[in-house]
């Protein structure tokens, strides 16, 4: 079949870079305890920022400065909310995904005067954030299995207790962590926008779920999340092509079907960090 | 009474920092706050067509907080509500058209129709979570997609009940099968009404049924109801699956009620709404009513202050976000009701 070619697998490993961005991400600040299932929100405040700070700046390396910057601070919002006020993190991920939507159709009508949409914007080559990408991806590898800080960053994740009375300070690697996801996730929206060209807000369509998804089957690994984002990336890449051959309805599902599939047959074998999702209190003796 | 106010009393405090800090977006973003408000207020509550409007906005979404909650008082997270939404209110549709019935047994039926095609769409991210340990949130979202997909599809030019020329929507659903409207000249019609008794029909299953005990003890304590000799497995299979069955009534509703034919991408978000709708009410049914029609009142004012021109109407989306954002953190409400008698406190000593 023609479809298969060369570029195929090329466009695959682009496609894959934002999955791959969110599932590091959340790979981190999962070690450590904390579920963030605003990662969608935040990769798309991470785009819309990006974009808004290209269109008036005309600078895409300040616009991809922004997108970090405003997703390291809804990273934060996430933390102070979870490992702070013990807010139950699926709920407030959530609420960020909303609170983001909110803000995507105000701010677009405001600005541009468009709802959801931004007229193009300056650009960077986003086969350089591929490249930053995997450089990250290899470097957090080495980073959480071979360094001390790594060691931390995982036994405050299986055991804040121990990790406590070893001085660790529990909460402030929580905080740590999960604004390094927010990052993280802003920098897979400033690659959305950068490789559209343009905001809308239906750009991170589930790519920050399907990133959660990579995370869980790489088993809370970097590389094989990497692996796992690929395949996505693939499927999704593979879609695209397919929509001269079946209605585009039904490619536009297969990137869906495939995670739910991939999630059935993969999860049960993970390892969970047995502290995640639990808020931490020191107090309690 | 008491534990009314005790339960209100955060959640009216949140709304009420939600709509400070949305004054704060409004006059930052350089729109007139007082104008704004004005209008929201009377967009949502201003005459009797104003309300009408506000609770017809309110129906679908007081569907999918049910849904939405149902499953989360079983420790679950239904965020797939919209694509469900979709597949009921196609099903609704097509039982709409297609059958031929009597007035009162037909909506009876696109309903059930509805129900059944959002239960489906429930019960598999709930197999799934329960067998397969699938991660819900993800594949209730990854499968809304899917339905949505689906369903437009379905009435796309090529698909098999794309019914007029013009759009990509279904033929009307037949007269027999419609829900009569309530107020001449608005939208609203018995949806609302059926709306409110499943809404106690869900207070009563979760809160006054042995069934609803096993659903709450599985949300609190997985493994204390194993060990009770509750089975998990089932009920996390069971939640999820009248979560979808909820949602999928609510755009049987919709259809039934309001649009009389099933349209591509008819809804605005009321799956997302309801997320919103089940977390304000701290998930409780009847709560449920009450955060419906707030955000009824709040999509209802928000196209009032896009019509008046005062504003876009997605202000009233980043209020809606504020308010959930302030309601799922009950500690900082907490914290704030900590600071002030200690500042009253200060003010003593200072006199």
């Amino acid at each position: 079949m023609e479809i298969l070619n060369f570029n195929l697998f090329i466009s695959a490993l682009r496609l894959a870079t934002p999955i791959a961005l969110v599932a590091l991400g959340e790979t981190y600040s999962e070690r450590a305890g904390v579920i963030n299932v605003g990662v969608e929100g935040i990769a798309l405040a991470g785009a819309l920022s990006c974009a808004i700070v290209a269109y008036f700046s005309g600078s895409p390396a300040l616009a991809l400065i922004a997108a970090v910057a405003v997703g390291a601070a809804l990273g934060a919002l996430h933390a102070i909310w979870t490992v702070y006020l013990r807010a139950d993190q699926v709920v407030s991920g959530t609420a960020i995904n909303l609170l983001v939507m909110g803000f995507a159709l105000f701010l677009t009508r405001v600005i541009w005067g468009w709802r959801g949409t931004s007229p193009s914007a300056p650009t960077m080559n986003a086969w350089i954030l591929v490249g930053v990408g995997l450089f990250l991806i290899a470097l957090s590898q080495v980073y959480i299995f071979h360094t001390p800080w790594g060691l931390r960053l995982r036994v405050v994740g299986e055991h804040p207790r121990a990790a406590d009375t070893a001085g660790i300070n529990v909460y402030r690697t929580r905080l740590f962590y999960t604004v390094l996801n927010g990052a993280l996730c802003g920098l897979a929206g400033a690659f959305l926008f950068n490789n559209l060209g343009r905001f809308t807000d239906g750009m991170v369509g589930g790519r920050g779920f399907i990133g959660i998804a990579a995370m869980v089957v790489g088993n809370y690994r970097p590389l094989p999340a990497l692996a796992a984002a690929y395949l996505f990336g693939f499927v999704d890449a593979l879609q695209m092509r397919l929509q001269d051959y079946i209605p585009s309805q039904f490619s536009l599902m297969l990137p869906y079907i495939l995670t739910v599939i991939v999630l059935a047959g993969f999860l049960g074998k993970a390892q969970v960090p047995k502290a995640l999702g639990k808020p931490y209190i020191k107090e309690q003796g | 009474m008491k534990r009314w106010a005790r339960e209100l009393g955060p959640v009216a405090g949140a709304i009420t920092l939600a709509l400070g800090v949305g004054a704060i977006v409004t006059a930052l973003t350089g729109y007139s706050v007082p104008a704004v408000f004005k209008q929201l207020a009377l967009g949502a509550f201003g005459d009797w067509y104003q309300l009408a409007q506000t609770l017809t906005q309110a129906t679908p979404i007081l569907f999918t907080s049910l849904s939405f909650l149902i499953a989360f008082r079983a420790g679950l997270f239904n965020i797939g509500a919209e694509g469900q939404l979709y597949l009921g209110a196609f099903f609704a549709a097509w039982a709409g058209f297609t059958f031929k019935l009597p007035p009162v047994i037909h909506p009876i039926v696109c309903l059930l129709f509805g129900a059944a095609a959002g239960a489906v769409w429930g019960f598999i991210p709930g197999w799934l979570r329960a067998k397969r340990g699938a991660n819900e949130f993800v594949t209730t979202m990854m499968l809304s997609y899917v339905a949505i997909y689906l369903t437009s599809w379905l009435v796309a030019p090529g698909g098999p009940y794309h019914g007029t020329q013009w759009a990509n929507q279904t033929v009307r659903i037949a007269t027999t099968a419609q829900f009569p409207r309530l107020l001449r000249g608005a939208q609203l019609s018995w949806g609302i009404i059926v709306g409110v008794l499943i809404a106690f029909i869900v207070w009563y299953l979760l809160f006054r049924t042995p069934r609803g005990y096993e659903l709450r003890a599985v949300g609190q304590n997985p493994l204390a109801a194993e060990y009770g000799g509750i089975n998990v497995t089932r009920n996390m299979i069971l939640a999820l699956t009248l979560a979808g069955a909820l949602a999928g009534l609510g755009g049987a509703v919709e259809i039934l009620g309001t649009h009389r034919r099933f349209i591509e991408l008819f809804s605005p978000g009321y799956g997302w709404d309801g997320i919103a709708g089940g977390l304000i009410a701290r998930a409780h049914p009847l709560g449920a009513i009450l955060a419906a029609i707030l955000m009824g009142a709040l999509r209802a004012g928000g196209q009032a202050i896009d019509r008046a021109g005062v504003a876009p109407a997605d202000l009233a989306a980043v209020i809606q976000g504020l308010v959930i954002f302030f309601v799922v953190a009950p500690e900082l409400i907490r914290y704030f009701r900590r600071l002030v008698p200690r500042r009253a406190r200060l003010g003593d000593t200072e006199l």
